[in-house]
């Protein structure tokens, strides 16, 4: 493994590890206000990219000027599905909300599938061949010869006098992507953290009896933290096709399942958890996919959960009174 | 005796009654005319999963909810079949080979799943199911990879079709009726008391001094066993075996029987199986190919808010009420 592959392979679990993070906190923070698991949360994610598919092809504008629309989109949808079906089970017992999740999943996957189709579609990225690429080179000029940083945004142009020692080459999308997630990161940070929605939400999260206690609408936090965490979905979908993965309605189970797998190995309610397991899937199934092949990819995101779970049965940030 | 003396009999026993009567219509099926193979099939496919979803409840009866379980379905499927062709064995004999087989496994899984709860344990189950695939998938100079295997019939497929399916349909009714009565006993014993404590409060069943690793452990073994069994008779009787006996549907199906039907309970799953299988398959059969499957998830929305013990709170309701109506009769 020389360097580059072993670049190549930290650089798409970062990819991949962005995906799961966003679902993984919009999942944590529905946990977080409400304890509620909702197992349905990929089938969110299928519906965020058939929505953004659509706009993208009806209106013909940029994928990634879509992402904010569905966004929007997906918190409304995830209000009314609070609302219709999770309200009436709340405290009913933790089985309830699984089996509540698993009739989700088969009414959300089965209703896409008869309106659109269950065909494989994809969107073609306007930055399909781009890249950024850097690494070393060295330039070779008459008389003189020396090694420079180079950072290219184009991957397509001629080299000219380069001679590449490594180059490492990150398709824009990718880039893109990683940078987008970083975004609505922090910017939930500061919502969380500054803001008095935010606020009554962690206190919400903290203790709901309390919280109650000191005027906080609970059931308003209920549902804008569902609105929120199938928004955050809604991103992780939109990007994800975006970055040119094929889909048909029923490809949300696997990676709602992973960003499951991401929050209990972080630790359940934990943001921090939530941003470190997801990173740490990401890069372990890159190299397990190189390494071991491709088939081993979904079993070995399991096995690290096995492990950390034998060792510690509430998760590496999670707290130990659960 | 009056009319009225054999009705409040009937009434005190009316559960022994409706278990007889059922017990008769199953054996008789196969020979009411205009039964044609294609209802056969379908009964068959129900009674693996009757028993399928009956040692999900079994597991759920301890207190662990497994999201999984298709694993050991396919786990029994496979040990059975290879056994089969490796030494020539009967398929009757290699189906028990492969119960006990995937029991072991099970007690494997339930060593990593003794100290986890709820989702935890829901999504360490269902990572084994993924493990188990691959694995599968992996080894395929045993086990074919994604092409799969031929199997043997569990009644040699020389004779005509109607007849095999009608001998498989008896072998398999049994297996059914055996594997729900061993269950029915499982759970009326002191072990099914110790599952309950287990379930309603686990540190409170460890103070009374039940050992709870173990009794979750023989959940574990025996809900793998009665699975294992299930996975390799459905598969002795379709004929051939892939990988997508691990599918995530196959781990779903025995959780919306059971609550559908209502779970902790024998009748539980019997009672919601039967039901979602009319459902399922007669909307399937009036050519509703998404529909049938958004009418099962509404349904199952519905059944969690509306009806959270199961169609067999209907008939429990029903059951009290005459009840009721025969006691104020014998005390008037």
């Amino acid at each position: 493994m020389n360097l580059t592959v072993l670049f190549d392979i930290i650089f798409w679990g970062l990819y991949a590890g962005c995906i799961y993070i966003l679902l993984a906190i919009g999942l944590n923070l529905i946990f977080g206000v409400m304890k509620v698991v909702n197992f349905a949360h990929g089938e969110l994610l299928m519906l965020s990219i058939y929505i953004t598919f659509f706009i993208h092809m009806i209106f013909n504008v940029n994928p990634y000027l879509v992402v904010p629309v569905t966004m929007l989109v997906m918190f409304f949808i995830g209000i009314f599905i609070e609302r219709l079906c999770f309200r009436p089970i709340m405290g009913t017992g933790k089985l309830n909300e699984i089996f509540l999740s698993l009739g989700l999943i088969y009414l959300l996957q089965n209703t896409v599938a008869l309106v659109w189709g269950s065909d494989f579609r994809s969107i073609r990225s306007p930055f399909e061949n781009d890249a950024v690429v850097f690494g070393l080179a060295k330039i070779q000029e008459p008389g003189r010869e020396f090694i420079v940083m180079n950072l290219t945004k184009i991957q397509n142009q001629s080299i000219g006098d380069y001679i590449p020692i490594w180059l490492v080459r990150l398709p824009l999308d990718y880039v893109i992507i990683i940078f987008v997630t970083i975004f609505l990161l922090i910017l939930l940070q500061i919502f969380l953290r500054k803001t008095t929605i935010g606020m009554n939400m962690r206190a919400t999260s903290q203790n709901r009896e309390a919280a109650m206690l000191t005027g906080i609408n609970v059931e308003w936090m209920d549902m804008i933290s569902f609105g929120l965490g199938s928004a955050l979905a809604a991103a992780a979908g939109s990007l994800w096709c975006v970055s040119g993965v094929i889909f048909n309605p029923y490809v949300g189970s696997i990676p709602a399942i992973k960003a499951f797998a991401v929050i209990i190995l972080g630790g359940l309610g934990s943001i921090e958890g939530a941003i470190a397991g997801g990173l740490i899937y990401g890069m372990a199934e890159n190299f397990a996919s190189y390494i071991f092949g491709g088939a081993w990819k979904d079993a070995t995101s399991f096995i690290i959960l096995l492990i950390v779970l034998i060792l510690k049965p509430t998760g590496l940030f999670g707290e130990s009174n659960r | 005796m009056q009319a009225r003396d054999i009705y409040i009999y009937l009434m005190k026993h009316s559960t022994k009654f409706i278990c007889l009567l059922v017990l008769i219509l199953s054996f008789t099926i196969p020979f009411i005319p205009g039964v044609d193979a294609r209802l056969i099939e379908v009964l068959i496919i129900m009674y693996v999963f009757i028993m399928f979803s009956s040692a999900w409840n079994l597991l759920a009866y301890s207190g662990q909810a497994s999201l999984g379980h298709s694993a050991f379905l396919g786990l029994g499927a496979y040990t059975s079949v290879i056994i089969a062709k490796m030494f020539n064995l009967n398929p009757l004999i290699t189906v028990i080979i492969g119960g006990l087989f995937t029991a072991i496994i099970g007690l494997l899984i339930g060593l990593t799943c003794v100290r986890l709860r709820e989702w935890f344990l829901a999504m360490v189950t269902f990572g084994f199911a993924i493990i188990i695939h691959t694995i599968t998938v992996e080894l395929s100079g045993i086990t074919g990879g994604h092409d799969g295997l031929p199997t043997k019939h569990l009644v040699s497929a020389s004779v005509l079709t109607i007849t095999r399916y009608r001998n498989e349909y008896y072998i398999i009714l049994i297996f059914t009726i055996l594997s729900i009565y061993i269950i029915n006993t499982v759970i009326k014993s002191k072990i099914g008391l110790a599952f309950e404590a287990i379930r309603e409060n686990e540190l409170e069943a460890k103070v009374m001094g039940i050992d709870t690793t173990k009794y979750k452990l023989i959940g574990f073994a025996l809900s793998a066993f009665f699975s294992g069994i299930a996975g390799a008779l459905m598969i002795h009787h379709i004929g051939y075996l892939t990988p997508d006996i691990y599918s995530i549907e196959n781990s779903f199906r025995p959780i919306i029987y059971c609550i559908s039907g209502g779970l902790f309970t024998i009748e539980g799953p019997i009672i919601g199986t039967f039901i979602i299988t009319v459902i399922w398959d007669g909307l399937k059969y009036f050519g509703l190919i998404y529909e049938h499957l958004v009418i099962i998830g509404l349904l199952l929305i519905l059944i969690v808010i509306f009806l959270p013990r199961g169609f067999i709170s209907i008939f429990e309701d029903i059951n009290k009420r005459f009840r009721s109506v025969t006691y104020q009769d014998t005390t008037s």
